[in-house]
C-alpha cells in the first residue's frame, strides 16, 4: 500500500486545498488534534474506502479505528481490499 | 394582543386527518414500517410513508388527471384544504399564506433527471420550495401574501412562527401556515450517507437509540388574531403563547454538547408571555431518535426546567421524521393532545440515556393547559412554541418604524476568502458560497462596533450545484457510497447557518426560499423583526449559485438566475 497514493486520495476526497503529501504524518492522528477533521470527513473516508477498494466498513465505531492514521488506514486497506 | 387557532389539517403515515391521526395515538399504532410507495432497494430502513401512491392522492383532492403536482404539494393541499374548512374560512384574499419545505419537488425532479432535457419545463416549474407553495396555493385562491420558509427540519414551525410575527404588527389579522415535505429517494439516500436512519422502529431518547426513520406528510393551521376569531364567530381550538427562534451556531450536521440554540429557543418561548416553566405541562420534544440531537436535546430541556423537568415525548416514532413538515405535524399532534387532555405515547423506548430522563411511555389520560413544541433542523436552525388552552397576551407593534441600511455589499469576482477563514474552513464550499462569506464580513466591517442580532436568508434554488451533483451521482452510480458532503451542503439552509457558526451568532436565524421574492421576503422579516423590537439589526444575505447543468434546463424553459452573494446590514434608526 503506497501511503502518498493513500494521501492524495484523502486530500482529493475531503478536497483540502492547500494542504500536501507532507503535511499529513502517517502515523498522527487524521481527527481530533491532527488535521481538523470532522464527522463529515469521517464519513467520506467510509465512501473513499468503499469506491477505491470495495471496502464497506460496517459501522462508525469501526471507522474510529480504521481512520486513526494513515498508517492504520493504510493497514487495514492491504487485509481487506477487494479491488 | 392574543393568537389563536382556529383550523388545523394533518397528513401523516398515521392517515389523512385529524380523527385518524387521533385515533392512532390513543391506540399507540405506529406509522412507520417498511416502504412501498418510494422506490428504493433499501428497504431495510423503515419509512414513515403515507400509503397512498400520488394519483390516489389526486383523486382523493378531485384534482383534473392532467394536473401536475409534486408530491409535496399533494399533500400539502390536502392538510391546508382541512385546516381551512375546520376554520371555515372561505375567502383567502385577506390571508397570508407561509409554508416550509425543502424537498419542495424532488421527487418530480428525480423522476425525469435522467430525461431532463425533454422535461426541462416541468422539473423547472416545479422543483422548487416556493413552486411547491405557489401550486398549494394555486388550488386554493388568491392569497394577499404567499412565502415559503426553508430552514431544513424546523421550516413548518417557522413557518408558523414568521405568521404570527406579521400578526403582531398588524401586516395580516389571519394566516394559513405550517409546512409539507414528501418523501425523496434524494434525502433518503442523503440521511443514509451521513448514518443516522436505524435500520429498526427508531426509539427516541433511548439509551440504545441507532437513529432515526425518515417520515413524509403535511401540517396547516389557521392562525389569526382573537379579535378576528371572536368577530367571525370561529371556535377557537387554543392559544399560541410564546415561541422562540435561536441558531445553534455550532455544525451543519451536528447539536452542540449543551444544546445552546434549542435552549435559547425554548427560552425565549417561555419569556414572551412570562410564563414561568413550571407552568409547562408537556414537551412535544424534536426527539429524532440520533444520538446526537436527543442528547443534546434533552441536556437543553434541563438547562431551561432544572430538576422541574415536565412530561416529554417524541412522536416521530409515530410519524417518522418529516423533515420540513415535522413541526407543523408536531405542532398539530400537540394541539390534539391540548384539546383531548393526553400525553402522548414515546414508542419503543427502552432504557433511560446517561442522565436519566425518561420520556412519557405510554398514551396517558392528563389535564394539559400549556404544551411546548419543539422543532430543529440542520444548521443548527431551533425553534419552540408554546400552545395554551388560555391566551396570554402577546406585545403587538403597529407603529410604523424608520429603519437604516448601514451596508449593502456584493464583493468583486476576484475578492479573495483567505482573508475571512482558512482553506480548511471553506473545503465544503462552493465558489458562490465563499463570496458569500466575503460579503458578509465586508458588511459587518463597516460597522464593526454593532452588534448582530438575527441572519436571515433570502434563496430560491438553494446550494444547486451540490443539489445537481448529488442527483447525478444518485442516478448514475445508484444509491450507494454516495458522497455525504453533497448532502449536507445541499439544504437551502446552509448558507444562513454557515454565517451564523462563522460568526459565532446564536441570534434569530432564517431563510427564505421563494422565486424572485425571497431576497425580498427576507428583508421584509428582518424589518418586521426590528418593528416589534426583538432585534435592532439584522445581517441579511441573498444567495444564488448557478451550476451549469440546471442553467440549461432554465434556458430551456425560459427562465435564469444569476450568481447572487448579497449581505445586507439592516438596522433600526432612533
Amino acid at each position: 500500500m503506497d501511503n502518498n497514493l493513500l494521501k492524495q486520495q484523502i486530500i482529493e476526497a475531503l478536497n483540502l486545498e492547500d494542504i500536501t503529501l507532507a503535511d499529513i504524518q502517517d502515523d498522527a492522528p487524521l481527527f481530533g488534534e491532527g488535521l481538523g477533521l470532522d464527522s463529515i470527513d469521517a464519513l467520506e473516508l467510509f465512501v473513499l474506502l468503499d469506491k477505491q477498494y470495495g471496502i464497506k466498513l460496517q459501522n462508525k465505531e469501526e471507522g474510529k479505528q480504521v481512520f486513526k492514521s494513515v498508517n492504520t488506514m493504510a493497514a487495514y486497506i492491504e487485509q481487506h481490499r477487494t479491488k | 394582543m392574543k393568537i389563536v387557532i382556529t383550523g388545523a389539517g394533518i397528513v401523516s403515515s398515521l392517515g389523512f386527518g385529524k380523527e385518524a391521526t387521533l385515533r392512532a395515538l390513543l391506540d399507540e399504532r405506529s406509522g412507520v414500517s417498511v416502504p412501498e410507495i418510494m422506490e428504493t432497494a433499501h428497504t431495510e430502513h423503515p419509512v414513515g410513508e403515507v400509503k397512498a401512491p400520488n394519483a390516489e392522492l389526486a383523486l382523493r383532492l378531485d384534482l383534473l388527471a392532467d394536473e401536475v403536482l409534486s408530491r409535496t404539494s399533494l399533500l400539502g393541499l390536502f392538510a391546508a384544504r382541512e385546516a381551512l374548512d375546520q376554520a371555515a374560512v372561505t375567502d383567502v384574499h385577506r390571508m397570508a399564506f407561509i409554508s416550509g419545505t425543502t424537498v419542495g419537488g424532488m421527487d418530480h425532479t428525480e423522476r425525469y433527471w435522467m430525461d431532463r432535457e425533454q422535461n426541462a419545463k416541468r422539473i423547472v416549474e416545479l422543483h422548487t420550495a416556493g413552486s411547491s407553495t405557489e401550486l398549494i396555493a394555486r388550488h386554493i385562491g388568491e392569497f394577499a401574501c404567499v412565502t415559503t420558509i426553508s430552514t431544513a427540519c424546523s421550516s413548518a414551525l417557522n413557518a408558523v412562527i414568521a405568521a404570527c410575527d406579521m400578526l403582531r404588527t398588524g401586516q395580516y389579522t389571519q394566516a394559513l401556515v405550517g409546512g409539507a415535505e414528501s418523501l425523496s429517494r434524494f434525502h433518503f439516500n442523503g440521511f443514509r450517507s451521513l448514518q443516522i436512519l436505524s435500520t429498526e422502529a427508531c426509539r427516541p431518547f433511548s439509551a440504545d437509540r441507532q437513529g432515526l426513520n425518515l417520515g413524509e406528510g403535511a401540517a396547516y393551521l389557521v392562525v389569526e388574531t382573537e379579535e378576528s376569531a371572536i368577530s367571525r364567530k370561529a371556535p377557537i381550538l387554543a392559544y399560541i403563547n410564546g415561541y422562540g427562534n435561536a441558531c445553534d451556531a455550532f455544525h451543519q450536521t451536528a447539536s452542540s454538547d449543551n444544546g445552546e440554540g434549542a435552549y435559547r429557543a425554548m427560552q425565549q418561548a417561555l419569556q414572551m408571555t412570562h410564563l414561568p416553566a413550571a407552568e409547562v405541562d408537556y414537551i412535544n420534544a424534536h426527539g429524532t431518535g440520533t444520538p446526537n440531537n436527543d442528547i443534546s436535546e434533552t441536556t437543553a430541556m434541563q438547562r431551561v426546567f432544572g430538576d422541574a423537568l415536565p412530561a416529554f415525548s417524541s412522536t416521530k416514532a409515530f410519524t417518522g421524521h418529516a423533515t420540513s413538515a415535522a413541526g407543523s405535524i408536531e405542532l398539530v399532534i400537540s394541539l390534539l393532545a391540548l384539546q383531548n387532555d393526553f400525553l402522548p405515547a414515546n414508542l419503543n423506548w427502552q432504557s433511560p440515556m446517561e442522565n436519566g430522563l425518561v420520556p412519557v411511555l405510554h398514551t396517558t389520560p392528563m389535564q394539559l393547559q400549556h404544551v411546548l413544541c419543539n422543532s430543529f433542523g440542520f444548521g443548527g436552525n431551533d425553534s419552540s412554541l408554546l400552545l395554551g388552552k388560555e391566551g396570554r397576551a402577546l406585545t403587538e407593534q403597529n407603529e410604523p418604524t424608520l429603519y437604516q441600511v448601514l451596508a449593502d455589499i456584493e464583493p468583486a469576482e476576484d475578492a479573495d476568502y483567505k482573508q475571512y477563514m482558512s482553506p480548511l474552513q471553506a473545503r465544503r464550499l462552493t465558489p458562490a458560497l465563499r463570496r458569500l462569506v466575503i460579503a458578509a464580513y465586508q458588511a459587518l466591517e463597516t460597522s464593526p462596533d454593532i452588534p448582530i442580532d438575527a441572519i436571515i436568508t433570502g434563496t430560491d434554488l438553494g446550494c444547486i450545484c451540490y443539489s445537481v451533483a448529488l442527483l447525478d451521482q444518485l442516478m448514475q452510480e445508484g444509491e450507494d457510497a454516495l458522497k455525504p458532503t453533497l448532502f449536507m451542503q445541499s439544504t437551502h439552509n446552509t448558507p444562513s447557518s454557515l454565517i451564523a457558526i462563522q460568526l459565532h451568532n446564536n441570534g434569530y436565524n432564517c431563510t427564505y426560499s421563494h422565486g424572485k421574492n425571497s431576497y425580498t421576503d427576507a428583508l421584509h422579516d428582518a424589518k418586521t423583526q426590528i418593528q416589534l423590537g426583538s432585534i435592532r439589526t439584522a445581517l441579511v444575505l441573498g444567495f444564488e449559485e448557478v451550476d451549469e447543468a440546471w442553467q440549461q434546463l432554465e434556458q430551456s424553459a425560459g427562465s435564469g438566475h444569476t450568481m447572487q452573494a448579497r449581505a445586507t446590514l439592516i438596522t433600526k434608526r432612533d
